[in-house]
């Protein structure tokens, strides 16, 4: 016997029905083309809005007059303005720099503890607590390294150096003494939560440095290293310097730096890495030679990512920077970057002007630099993850 | 060669590992180190420090609370920086003192700080009250003032009340059409009334130095004796410090007082800007990922959105400007706000252009956490939906979006923490130091998108960087950013359990 057949649908409802899937078809696809085109025209109205300056031959403002080495669109009646982009570019190039010098080793080194050394659990507890300092607004580090940490540093400039080299010292110390522990001890104190029990120490290392260092810089510099700085170097010192931005901006960028190369890092196969080890490397041996060189992409389009943040970073440098349009090499002085710039003056520039077109020409530079950095990352990350499936597949 | 017995673990790494993991402490040290800055400055703000009367070694002397201390130059001695108040008498609030120069330190219980609408706080004695009723002097007259400060308070509110509520609706009612005048007047009688009773009253106040001044009662705002303070009283005067905080506006050009009207335009503005992102973001996420085809161009667009979440925030700042102030809204006072010009209504930086920015640096947090969501929905479901006769639309909305919804909530919850925290392009778009008038209130059409707002990222940056004495503002930025950090950590913490729970519940995203 024939089953019988199942309750027609009504031809009317079924059109309607698909009329509906049509319409609503149709308006996600214009909804969602829209929104792409709309994302991707900020580049275009950019280039657009810059377009006059140098299409314009009446706008005076040629590439000799951008590549002069002064800044200053100044509205002083009887003063004509110089825009020069040369001291803007170097302060943001300054300032990235500091910031990725401090911001790099510490974030490849916690992104290779936690991926070879840390137990996964405790990993999946650091990975959110890292983003954490990532949600941390510019405008608070920002505020915290201009008006706490830039005057403290001023008064104890000789403890902040000494840091620089007893942090380090003492983690070296820390895993020197750790080998020498007994093992009972060693079992307690596990090198995969390191990251954790390291920090009283580090805290402590700190105390007893600053403790120290009046003393010390009495010893060495005569009680006043500013001044022995100015003399001997000829240094001279401003409160809001680029070690102080690229502190905050480290700060800031360490975040993301660390998520990338930790992902690179950690999607290495295992198996390349156990293999080592089962030849009798170290861990640290198997770091070097297998697990680095093939995350190395990896790894390098965390740093450019770090880097295009770093670049693009407004009110860190805005509040902790001083804003001179200076170009020093000096770590002590401070400098003045794009993004600061067009943040003050942008508002106050006569829309059309030639100052209003220049400070658009400086957001062009900052968005076309930062998408080409993104988009080579990206494209790295993509091959490297192709890579890791085709070894993990061969194993 | 390795000799038998010899134990060749982790010995043989030697220290060098230890620098990695001394990086994550480092990195940890750091982030903990600015939360617990923050907590204790921010916080300790409203705590009523006690107040040490120093006595020097030629007599002098002072009322303070010790802030900070520092090495004297070219000495070995030490000097102790007091916040001291009386601008009025010192003209400066700042005392610094050398440490060897102090001959005693006590508190006694009888020193009062005042605070005040001028001049900044007060601290020394109070002498005597001298008001309508007389003059008392000695312990009277603090139980007098605190009394009349009661009074004054619930008549201040009130006089607020009736000018916010009453007056102001009136007077904008009387500029478009007459007839309210009667009512206006009364009112207006009614506040000279209560402004009458306010008036009057005297304080006879003594420095601990000696100096007397009289100052109007009129203009003291709260007294304490914070040497007196038990410290139940003292939590409790830690508590209203606190809702003052949360709960008022600003004073003294936004060196102290509260913030209120600041979370208020964060919020709304945030409000707005996820009003805005939330549909649009879906719609493309599901264009990217459910309709379009998956060819080398669908690729290249992801990748594109995706990078625009690393352009700078600025340059959506700039963007924002161009198109939305200068573009659009320039266009629109043109058509609708002839009347109007050249004073801009539109044409200048405003909520709706900041919250419209916004959403656009944010649009591709959203599409990403979204897309991210409909990968994860597993293909079968999808297949299964269409084998039973479904349209792709019944699709979308019976069977994937459902399931994705928890992503959508953390991206949306991303882009709004993204959003709050987010200053510089608002610098350019429409934050304003200090707006005179909310952009919600009782009159038509009550939102009012053109305003300018005030921002609590913004009043932080603000107030640090343009007020005149940094260090006396300093406490009120320390709790300002503390507040702006707890929403966001708040916030953030809220789309990471989101986020954790859904890779519980439907698996690790499938690599593509």
């Amino acid at each position: 016997m024939i089953d019988p057949l199942p309750p027609r649908v009504e031809p009317r409802h079924q059109w309607r029905r698909r009329l509906r899937d049509r319409l609503a078809t149709l308006l996600i696809t214009a909804g969602g083309v829209g929104v792409v085109v709309a994302v991707l025209a900020i580049g275009i109205f950019l280039a657009l809005e810059v377009a006059p300056l140098f299409l314009d031959a009446g706008s005076g403002v040629g590439w000799r007059e951008l590549w002069q080495p002064r800044w200053q669109p100044g509205t002083l009646p009887g003063e004509s303005p110089l825009y020069g982009l040369q001291p803007l570019a170097w302060g943001t190039l300054k300032a990235a720099f500091w910031a990725l010098l401090f911001a790099v080793p510490l974030a490849l080194g916690a992104a290779i503890h936690s991926a070879l050394y840390m137990p996964p659990r405790l990993r999946s507890r650091l990975k959110p607590t890292l983003e954490l300092m990532e949600a941390m607004p510019g405008v608070v580090v920002g505020f915290v390294a201009g008006l706490v940490l830039a005057p403290w540093v001023e008064r104890h400039l000789a403890g902040a150096l000494a840091l620089v080299a007893v942090l380090p010292a003492g983690m070296l110390l820390a895993g020197l003494a750790w080998t020498r522990l007994p093992a009972a001890w060693r079992h307690r104190l596990p090198q995969g939560w390191a990251g954790l029990w390291l920090m009283p120490w580090l805290a402590l290392l700190v105390a007893t440095a600053l403790w120290l260092s009046p003393w010390l810089e009495r010893l060495l510099f005569g009680g006043d290293l500013r001044g022995w700085l100015e003399a001997h170097l000829g240094l001279g010192y401003a409160s809001r310097n680029a070690l102080i931005v690229g502190l905050a901006m480290g700060f800031a960028v360490i975040p993301g730096i660390y998520a990338l190369a930790e992902d690179a890092l950690s999607g290495v196969p295992a198996s390349l890495g156990e293999g080592a080890q089962a030849l009798g490397a170290t861990r640290w041996q198997s770091l070097w030679k297998v697990v680095l060189p093939a995350a190395a992409p990896g790894v390098f389009s965390a740093v450019m990512i770090g880097a295009g943040r770093a670049m693009g970073e407004t009110m860190i440098v805005l509040m902790a920077s001083g804003n001179t349009a200076l170009m020093t090499l000096s770590p002590l002085e401070g400098m003045r970057s794009m993004a600061a710039t067009i943040a003050i003056e942008l508002p106050e520039a006569v829309p059309g002007g030639v100052h209003y077109r220049l400070l658009f020409l400086a957001a062009l530079t900052l968005f076309v630099f930062t998408f080409l950095v993104n988009t080579l990352a990206e494209v790295v990350r993509a091959r490297l993850r192709h890579r890791y499936r085709r070894l993990g597949g061969m194993a | 060669m390795i000799g038998p017995g010899r134990v060749r673990l982790a010995r043989g790494e030697g220290p060098w590992p230890w620098l990695a993991a001394g990086s994550v402490a480092l990195s940890l040290l750091l982030l903990v180190g600015l939360l617990t800055l923050l907590a204790v400055r921010g916080m300790g703000h409203f705590w009523p420090s006690p107040l040490t009367l120093v006595t020097l070694e030629d007599g002098r002397q002072l009322a303070g609370q010790a802030v900070r201390e520092e090495r004297l130059p070219d000495s070995a001695g030490r000097e102790r920086l007091y916040l001291t108040a009386n601008r009025d008498l010192e003209g400066d609030i700042w005392t610094w003192v050398a440490v060897a120069e102090i001959a005693e330190e006590s508190r006694p219980r009888d020193l009062v700080v005042l605070e005040r609408t001028r001049w900044g706080s007060f601290q020394g004695r109070l002498l005597a009250l001298e008001s309508d009723e007389g003059r008392v002097e000695g312990e009277a007259a603090w139980a007098a003032l605190e009394t009349r400060l009661e009074t004054l308070a619930t008549l201040r509110a009130e006089r607020d009340r009736l000018r916010d509520e009453v007056v102001m609706p009136l007077v904008r009612r009387l500029e478009r059409d007459s007839g309210a005048e009667a009512e206006l007047a009364h009112a207006n009688a009614r506040i000279r009334e209560l402004q009458a009773r306010i008036s009057g009253g005297m304080l006879l106040l003594e420095s601990v130095d000696g100096r007397r001044i009289e100052q109007p009662l009129e203009q003291v705002l709260r007294a304490w004796r914070p040497n007196a303070m038990s410290p139940p009283q003292k939590l409790a005067a830690w508590a209203s410090g606190v809702w003052r905080f949360l709960s008022e506006g600003p004073r003294a050009a936004n060196t102290a007082g509260g913030v209120w009207p600041a979370i208020f335009g964060t919020v709304l503005m945030v409000l707005l800007m996820s009003v805005v992102v939330t549909p649009f973001g879906v719609l493309a996420a599901i264009y990217l990922n459910e309709v379009a085809h998956q060819g080398r161009l669908t690729r290249l667009v992801r990748i594109a959105v995706r990078n625009l979440a690393g352009v700078p925030s600025i340059v959506y700042g700039v963007f924002g400007l161009g198109v939305f102030v200068y573009g659009i809204g320039g266009s629109l006072d043109e058509w609708f706000f002839t009347d109007q010009l050249p004073s801009p209504t539109f044409g200048t930086g405003g909520l709706l252009w900041a919250s419209l920015t916004l959403a656009l640096l944010t649009l591709p947090v959203v599409i990403v956490a979204t897309e991210e969501g409909l990968a994860r929905v597993p293909d079968h479901q999808r297949e299964g939906a269409l084998a039973l006769g479904a349209t792709r639309v019944e699709m979308l909305t019976r069977v994937v979006l459902p399931m994705t919804a928890p992503a959508m909530l953390t991206g949306v919850i991303l882009a709004v923490a993204r959003a709050a925290g987010e200053v510089a392009p608002l610098m350019l778009v429409g934050v304003a130091k200090l707006a005179p008038q909310v952009p919600v209130d009782g009159e038509f059409p009550f939102l009012h998108l053109e305003r300018k707002f005030m921002h609590l990222g913004y009043h932080i940056y603000d107030v640090a960087f343009h007020g005149g004495d940094v260090e006396a503002a300093l406490p009120l930025v320390y709790a300002t950013a503390l507040l702006l950090v707890l929403v966001i950590l708040v916030l953030n913490l809220t789309a990471i359990f989101l986020r954790h729970h859904l890779r519980a519940r439907h698996g690790a995203l499938p690599r593509r």
